[in-house]
């Protein structure tokens, strides 16, 4: 079975919410489905973004590349705002110089109409996050 | 444009003058105190400044903390994550200056391995007469150690922007070779 990634933006995904803004590294980087653009970090950890969904899908891995990032926590919504966040996964990643870092985290088929990325601590004073993926059934309701 | 955000720690020993430059800074020069109070635990101040020819900023997070608690457990969480040190001695005080490698060994052991950019700033210039550490010996050992220089009078308001300009711009800089380095790994 082959998924929707339900992150990108041409799948409807929408950003909500960035701590950190610089013009040329927005954080729709992550979204665009290009490894070749990111968000920066531009300030103190932690640091975190919001993705909304078009509405409320399945999702059964959620997968992240990055550069420099240690502690990263995931939290979904299943509520219209994005409000009311749990815990998906709290994981300590590892850094290796000069290479980006691909963590794909299998998770119990959840749903969500909001994930939450936060950085809660680096590796460095800046992290870069150059694509987030969510991947589910794509189904129609 | 980019707006960076650093949290910088005031360092050194009591009575040099960290308060002081603190309280100008935040004033923009308006405020000198004159008496001698200590600091007891930790004061923040925000205040951003601009990296010139360009549209970036860098708003410090200043913390402000107390000399005498060098080797007090209360700094230690306070230097976690931080982003960048200005340490100050007082060149009439060569004790003050000399402490300088305890604050900066305090700085590599909570820095885990990242470069952190410094400023080492030599206060009361006005003090003439009584200058007991020269600028030469105080910039080599500042070389020596990575750090940038400079000396100032917060009681004659000389150069006291000048350490968080030059922190600017470092932090500034260490961000644009990240960037580079992120642009590397696709
Ligand atoms: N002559 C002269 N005195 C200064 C200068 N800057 C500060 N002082 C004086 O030095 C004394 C100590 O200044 P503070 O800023 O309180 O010192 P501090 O480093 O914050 O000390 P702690 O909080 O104990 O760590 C005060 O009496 C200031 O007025 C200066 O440039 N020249
Ligand atoms: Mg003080």
């Amino acid at each position: 079975m082959r998924g929707t990634d339900w992150c990108l933006s041409s799948a409807g995904a929408a950003l909500v919410l960035a701590t950190s803004s610089d013009e040329q590294h927005p954080a729709e980087s992550v979204m665009d489905g290009n490894s070749e653009t990111f968000w920066t970090t531009t300030g103190m950890f932690p640091q975190e973004f919001i993705i909304g969904f078009p509405r409320c899908v399945k999702i059964s891995k959620v997968a992240i590349q990055s550069y420099l990032v240690r502690t990263l926590r995931i939290e979904r919504s299943v509520s219209e705002d994005p409000v009311g966040f749990e815990e998906c996964i709290e994981k300590d990643l590892e850094h290796t110089e000069g290479q980006l870092q691909k963590e794909e985290f299998p998770l119990p088929e959840f749903q969500a109409t909001y994930l939450r990325f936060i950085i809660k601590s680096a590796f460095d004073h800046f992290v870069s996050v150059h694509r987030v993926i969510a991947e589910g059934a794509a189904e129609n309701t | 444009m980019v707006k960076l955000a650093a949290k910088c720690i005031l360092a050194g020993d009591p009575a040099v003058g960290k308060s002081a430059l603190a309280q100008m800074f935040r004033t923009d020069g308006a405020h000198f105190q004159k008496n001698y109070t200590l600091t007891m635990g930790i004061e923040l101040l925000v205040k951003a400044v601009s990296i010139p020819e360009t549209s970036d900023s860098v708003e410090f997070f200043i913390f402000d903390s107390a000399g005498k608690d060098l080797f007090s457990e209360v700094l230690e969480k306070l230097w976690e994550q931080l982003n960048v040190l200005c340490l100050v001695y007082d060149i009439t005080n060569e004790q003050s200056f000399n402490n300088c490698a305890k604050w900066l060994e305090k700085l590599k052991t909570r820095a885990a391995g990242m470069h952190v950019p410094g400023v080492l700033v030599g206060n009361k210039t006005d003090l003439v007469g009584r200058r007991v550490v020269e600028q030469k010996q105080a910039q080599e050992w500042a070389e020596q150690h990575g750090l940038e220089y400079c000396e100032m009078s917060v009681k004659e308001m000389k150069n006291f922007e000048t350490p968080f300009h030059i922190l600017a711009k470092s932090f500034h800089q260490l961000y644009k070779e990240k960037v580079e380095t992120f642009h590397s790994l696709a």
